[in-house]
Order: C-alpha cells, then sequence, then structure tokens
C-alpha cells in the first residue's frame, strides 16, 4: 500500500479548509495566555501570601506537559458541572499552559526598564497610574514584542494538540479523513507540510515586524 | 482507589518517561552539537542544507512529527518499534532547539577569543574544540536545561502511540475509577516531581554562569 | 548643628527655598548621612563635593523625596518631609531634578519628555505645554531637536533636555545629581554652560559636582561632604582659599592638580 500521491493532494482542500479554526485557536490562545500571563505577574510582583502562591502556580504550569493540562481541564470541568465545548476547553489549556511562560516574558520585560525611568517619573511629580500608562507600559510593551512574537509561533505549533480532544483543526480533518479512508500517511503528510509552512511563514512575518520595531527602538 | 493508589499506578509509567527521555537525548544531544557547530561555520548552500534540516525538526509541530513517523515510515517499508520512533522524533525535535542554543552561544563569543587561538597557532578545528565548544556549551547550559524539560513534557506524546507512560496510565486509570479530578491532578502532580527539580538545577547553573542575568528565572 | 565649621557660613538674605534639620539616614546598619543640617535660601547656588560614597548623592535625592530616611525633616515653604513622608508629593512639585544617566523617556519625542509632566501634572492644554517645553528648550539651545528621540541625541544634549524637562515645572529649586559624569569629556562644557547661564538667571540650585571649575565660578556656596556628614560649609571663596579641615584640603588638592 504505498503512497498515493494523487489521494495527498485530494486530501489539501479539507485540511486547508480548517486553517480557520486552527488560527482562530492560535490568536484566541495568544491573548488569553497574554492577558493571564500579565495578571501572574502583576500579582506575582505584588508580593505577599498571593504572590507567592502566583509563583509557585507559574512554577507548576512550567514543570508539567500541555497534554496533561489538556486532559485535566477536558475531564475535570464537565466533573465540576462545567461543560464547555472541545475547542473552547482546549483555548483555555493552551492559554493557561502558555500563561506560565508569558508571565516570565512580562517579567523580562518590566525588570530590563532601568530604575532611573520610575525615578524620573517620581521626580516629575506624575502619578503612580501616569507612570504605569505612560513611563512603563510603553517601554514594557517594546520589550516583550520580540519574545510575544516568537510564543505565538510556539502556540501555533502547539494547536495539533487540540486534534487529540477532536477539534477539528488541521490534524483533526486529517485524522478524520484517515478514518474513513484508513490511509493515513497521505493527509498526515499533507497535514505535517502544511503546518510547516505555516509556522516558517508566521516565523518570517514576526521577525519582520520584530525588525521594524527595533529600527523604530533605534530612532 | 485511594490516591496514593492512583498515584502510584501512573508512576508504573514512569520507567518509560525515563526510556523516551534517555534515548530521546542519544539522538538529540549529537543532532545539537554536530548542526549547531555546521550552522555556524558552514556558508553557501551547505549552510542552507543544515538550516533546512534544522528547521525541519524545530518548526514542525512536534505532534504533528510523532503521527507522521508513526504512520508513514512503515508505508515506505520502514518498520521500527513505537518506543525508537518516539525517541527519534522527541529527540531531533529537541536537539533543533537545542542546535540554535548551540549556534548562538558560539557566535555569541569575542572574536578576540579566536584571533588569540590563531596567534597562538592553534588549527580551526583545535580552536573550536579547546577554545570556542567549551566556553559556548558552558554559557549556554542553562537553555540546554530548559531544552531537556521541554523534552521530558513532550513525552507525555508517546501515550498517543501506544507506549504506557505516565500519561497513558493515568488514562488506563480512569477508565476504570470516575474520579478525573484525582486522577489528572496526580498526573501533573507526577510530572513536577520530575520537572522541578531539573528547573531548580537550571536555576542554580544560571546563577553561576551568568551571574549578572541570576534574576531571569528557569524552567 | 554644624559641625567643625571654622568659618561663618554666608549670610543668607532671604527666608530660605528649603530648611534640612537634623537629616539621619540608614541603608540597613550603614548610617549614610549623619546629623545633615543645611539651608538652602533663595536664590543660593550650591555646591556639594566630597569624596565617593561621603553621602551626598543620597543627600539631594532626599530633597526630592527619592529617598526615604529616618530621621528630621527638611522643610519647604509649604510643605515638610520627615520619616513618613506624607507631603512627598507636595515637596516634589517644588523641585526638579537632573540625574547622572539623565534618565530621558526613550519611547518619547524630546518635545513630548517635556511635555508629559505638563500635560498630566499641571494639566495644561496641548498647545500651551508645548509652549512652555520650546521656550525651556531654547534656553538650553536645542530647540530643533524637539521632534528627535533621545537615542538621537549625543549624552551633552540628552543631558541638557533634561535640565529643560525638569525647568519646565517651574520649580522652586534645582536639583543637581552629578550631571556631567556620566558624559564625555568634549560634552562636559555645553552642558556646564546651561547652567551656568541658568544660575545668572537667578534659579536656586543644589549641585553634586566634582567640577571645580564650576563651582569656582558659579557657586556662592560649598558643601563639603565627606563620611556621611557636612565637614565644611563656607563661601565658595573662603573654601578654596583655605578650606579648614585635613579631608576638605586632601580632596582640593587632589582635584586640582589634575
Amino acid at each position: 500500500m504505498g503512497f498515493n500521491l494523487d489521494f495527498a493532494l485530494s486530501t489539501v482542500p479539507t485540511i486547508i479548509g480548517a486553517i480557520g479554526t486552527t488560527l482562530i485557536a492560535t490568536v484566541l490562545s495568544c491573548v488569553g495566555a497574554s492577558v493571564l500571563g500579565f495578571t501572574f505577574e502583576m500579582i506575582r510582583r505584588g508580593g505577599g501570601a498571593t504572590g507567592l502562591a502566583v509563583r509557585f502556580l507559574i512554577d507548576f504550569i512550567r514543570s508539567t506537559p500541555v497534554l496533561a493540562w489538556l486532559y485535566f481541564l477536558y475531564f475535570v470541568l464537565p466533573f465540576y458541572g462545567i461543560r464547555l465545548g472541545a475547542m473552547t476547553v482546549g483555548i483555555l489549556g493552551l492559554s493557561l499552559y502558555y500563561s506560565g511562560y508569558l508571565a516570565e516574558v512580562f517579567k523580562a520585560g518590566i525588570d530590563a526598564i532601568p530604575r532611573g525611568q520610575q525615578e524620573a517619573a517620581r521626580a516629575l511629580s506624575l502619578t503612580r497610574r501616569d507612570t504605569v500608562v505612560f513611563v512603563i507600559a510603553p517601554q514594557m510593551l517594546r520589550n516583550v514584542a520580540a519574545p510575544l512574537g516568537n510564543y505565538l509561533v510556539s502556540i501555533l505549533k502547539a494547536t495539533p494538540y487540540l486534534a487529540i480532544l477532536a477539534v477539528p483543526e488541521m490534524l483533526g480533518r486529517a485524522f478524520d479523513i484517515a478514518s474513513e479512508t484508513y490511509r493515513y500517511a497521505e493527509p498526515l503528510t499533507v497535514a505535517g507540510i502544511l503546518f510547516l509552512a505555516l509556522a516558517l511563514l508566521t516565523s518570517y512575518g514576526v521577525k519582520r515586524i520584530e525588525q521594524r520595531l527595533l529600527a523604530a527602538g533605534r530612532r | 482507589m485511594s490516591l496514593l493508589e492512583i498515584w502510584l499506578g501512573i508512576l508504573q509509567g514512569l520507567g518509560i518517561t525515563a526510556e523516551v527521555t534517555a534515548y530521546g537525548l542519544v539522538f538529540a544531544v549529537p543532532f545539537a552539537l554536530v548542526f549547531g557547530v555546521a550552522q555556524f561555520l558552514a556558508t553557501g548552500m551547505t549552510r542552507f542544507v543544515v538550516t533546512a534540516v534544522i528547521e525541519f525538526w524545530r518548526s514542525s509541530a512536534v505532534v504533528i512529527l510523532l503521527f507522521f513517523f508513526y504512520y508513514v515510515l512503515p508505508v515506505m517499508g520502514v518498520t521500527l518499534s513505537a518506543l525508537t520512533v518516539s525517541s527519534l522524533v522527541l529527540g531531533l525535535n529537541a536537539g533543533g532547539y537545542a542546535s540554535q542554543a548551540v549556534r548562538a552561544g558560539l557566535q555569541s563569543l569575542p572574536p578576540g577569543q579566536r584571533e588569540a587561538g590563531m596567534a597562538l597557532g592553534l588549527s580551526r578545528p583545535a580552536i573550536l574544540l579547546l577554545i570556542e565548544l567549551p566556553q559556548a556549551l558552558v554559557a549556554m547550559s542553562p537553555t540546554f536545561v530548559n531544552n531537556l524539560i521541554q523534552l521530558v513534557k513532550a513525552t507525555s506524546l508517546v501515550s498517543l502511540v501506544t507506549l504506557t507512560d505516565m500519561t497513558f496510565r493515568a488514562k488506563e486509570i480512569a477508565q476504570t475509577d470516575y474520579d478525573p479530578v484525582a486522577i489528572y491532578s496526580a498526573l501533573l502532580l507526577a510530572f513536577f516531581v520530575v520537572c522541578y527539580p531539573i528547573a531548580l538545577a537550571g536555576r542554580w547553573l544560571e546563577a553561576r554562569v551568568n551571574p549578572e542575568r541570576g534574576t531571569s528565572r528557569g524552567i | 548643628m554644624l559641625t567643625q565649621a571654622p568659618h561663618p557660613v554666608p549670610a543668607v538674605q532671604s527666608i530660605p527655598h528649603v530648611r534640612i534639620e537634623g537629616l539621619n539616614k540608614w541603608f540597613g546598619a550603614l548610617h549614610v548621612l549623619k546629623n545633615i543640617d543645611l539651608s538652602v535660601g533663595a536664590g543660593a547656588r550650591i555646591v556639594v563635593c566630597g569624596p565617593s560614597g561621603s553621602g551626598k548623592s543620597t543627600l539631594i535625592r532626599c530633597i526630592n523625596g527619592l529617598e526615604p530616611f529616618q530621621k528630621g525633616t527638611i522643610q519647604f515653604e509649604a510643605a515638610t518631609l520627615d520619616k513618613d513622608g506624607r507631603d512627598t508629593s507636595k515637596a516634589r512639585r517644588q523641585t526638579g531634578m537632573v540625574f547622572q544617566s539623565f534618565n530621558l523617556f526613550p519611547h518619547l519625542t524630546v518635545l513630548a519628555n517635556c511635555t508629559l509632566a505638563l500635560r498630566r501634572v499641571l494639566l495644561k492644554p496641548a498647545r500651551e505645554a508645548e509652549e512652555i517645553a520650546m521656550r525651556h528648550l531654547t534656553a538650553v539651545h536645542i530647540p530643533e531637536k524637539a521632534q528627535a528621540y533621545p537615542a538621537q541625541l549625543s549624552g551633552g544634549q540628552q543631558q541638557r533636555v533634561a535640565i529643560a524637562r525638569a525647568l519646565c515645572l517651574n520649580p522652586r529649586i534645582m536639583l543637581f545629581d552629578e550631571p556631567t559624569s556620566a558624559l564625555d569629556p568634549e560634552m562636559i562644557k555645553e552642558v556646564l554652560d546651561v547652567m551656568i547661564a541658568l544660575a545668572g538667571s537667578g534659579v536656586t540650585m543644589v549641585c553634586v559636582t566634582h567640577e571645580m571649575g564650576f563651582a569656582r565660578e558659579v557657586a556662592d556656596e560649598i558643601v563639603f561632604m565627606d563620611e556621611g556628614r557636612i565637614v565644611e560649609h563656607a563661601s565658595s571663596r573662603d573654601f578654596f582659599s583655605r578650606a579648614a579641615h585635613p579631608r576638605a584640603r586632601l580632596f582640593l588638592d587632589t582635584i586640582l592638580s589634575n
């Protein structure tokens, strides 16, 4: 039963058709992970008992596999009567998992701002809120843009995990075809090539944006 | 089943987790060294080929790589055990990431190091082996620890190709015992117990290797 | 209490802008400021000098509330700083600070650096804020760089912008924390020239610096600090001609022989 190129090509439209689901999952997970990661970092920065608890939570998330988190949410949430679609659970899982990494990104982005910036803001009598909005946040965003872009690519490459929860993204569609036709090689090859192309394209785009930001930073 | 029984049941899969990690390293370490150094030294067409191989292993989604090799190799007439395929795929994926650390470590050395070696009359291979690589590998050791943690976590995927690792055991137990909260918490905890000490070792290493960057945290 | 001040302190004609009394500060167990008393009169031009680690930077950082302290008071006309730091924001409104490392905001243009506090703190409308900022940028001879970003400027230019930024809020007293120490030698003069012009305009200044030529030309009082104490406080002429404290003599000999 060799590799049938015609059959492989015939699966391309179906698998590409799921690209929307893949991209939506990527973007929503990235937004979720950023919001959650930033919140975690702010709580951790605040210190105290809550800060310590969040510090441990971040370490815990980073020491555990994304697959285990997906199973955890997929099976545990219904146990407590929370019924969500597989796609929602998948996005929640990726958001939670990557929030642990993005918290570190935000931490590094804030730590990289020289102390003198806050002192200058205080010497100019800016309020705490104004200092964050006009001085700290813009510089932090510039610092985190590049690593954030890299994690966007990482999250894209993690979306095939959602196929395991039967989310019909690109790998999921490939498996649908495989189970209907009992041929795995062709749809998986197509999914692999399409994913690699998408990942390379995204990381190329991220690098372009990064260079433009860097050029702007040198103004 | 009591909590302890669940946990012990999951830990029965620790052997496979460890085995895949160890065999994975057998692929990852040579790949990272050879391809990292090659990308650093090569120019023109050779560099393009080296980069293409690295990008295939690094930029593909690891889930897809695993399924692809598991289902496609037999079609090509190559029959490997699930353990070998898993170790190969997860190892080379991790090796692809680590190769970038090897290259970046070599590139970030001041050119004066190589010039000093040449002034002493050392050959290019001798400079690489005696001067550049030792420094680059030490400087990048915290990154390698992160790559190792990612590899351990990625082994959870082998449960999808019939290997009875910790994740597989958790799902097995879940089939006979409806207690998802305990089972999947125990699975997360099991990985945490394995990965967190490695992460702590990485932080210790980071503080020793990069005292000035001591604030950045591992995993 | 002026310890070991052998010469009479120059008479201050008007009410002091700032009166420091019994100021003490510790960093952990380290006693960095010991019983500092100092009055800064209106229009005074005070240079604070001394070996590194003598507490001079810490002193002026205390004056605008960047450093908390444990004992003593710093009195402004309408605010008093003490260990609780309740009046910090009021006190800060009356002071302008120029840092050793400029601390311009890298993501904002020169003009936006200057207008930020005018708009957010003094709540000036955009037009008026820009007019005020341009006036001060012109005073420091850099109006043509208003739309540039800090990274496009030399160190000397950045420090001049930082001076303009501090002046925008119309402070009663300007504080300088080693404003030329981070500059290449060829840029020191342009910054000192701006400060000399500023002194001539009657602004009250307290300046930590090692530039003794500047001190001789501009300062009317010199405060010499050593190990957290003011060991010499004299008029500029007296300090340079007959400083009494051996540490001050040694310091002068070292600095002037270079």
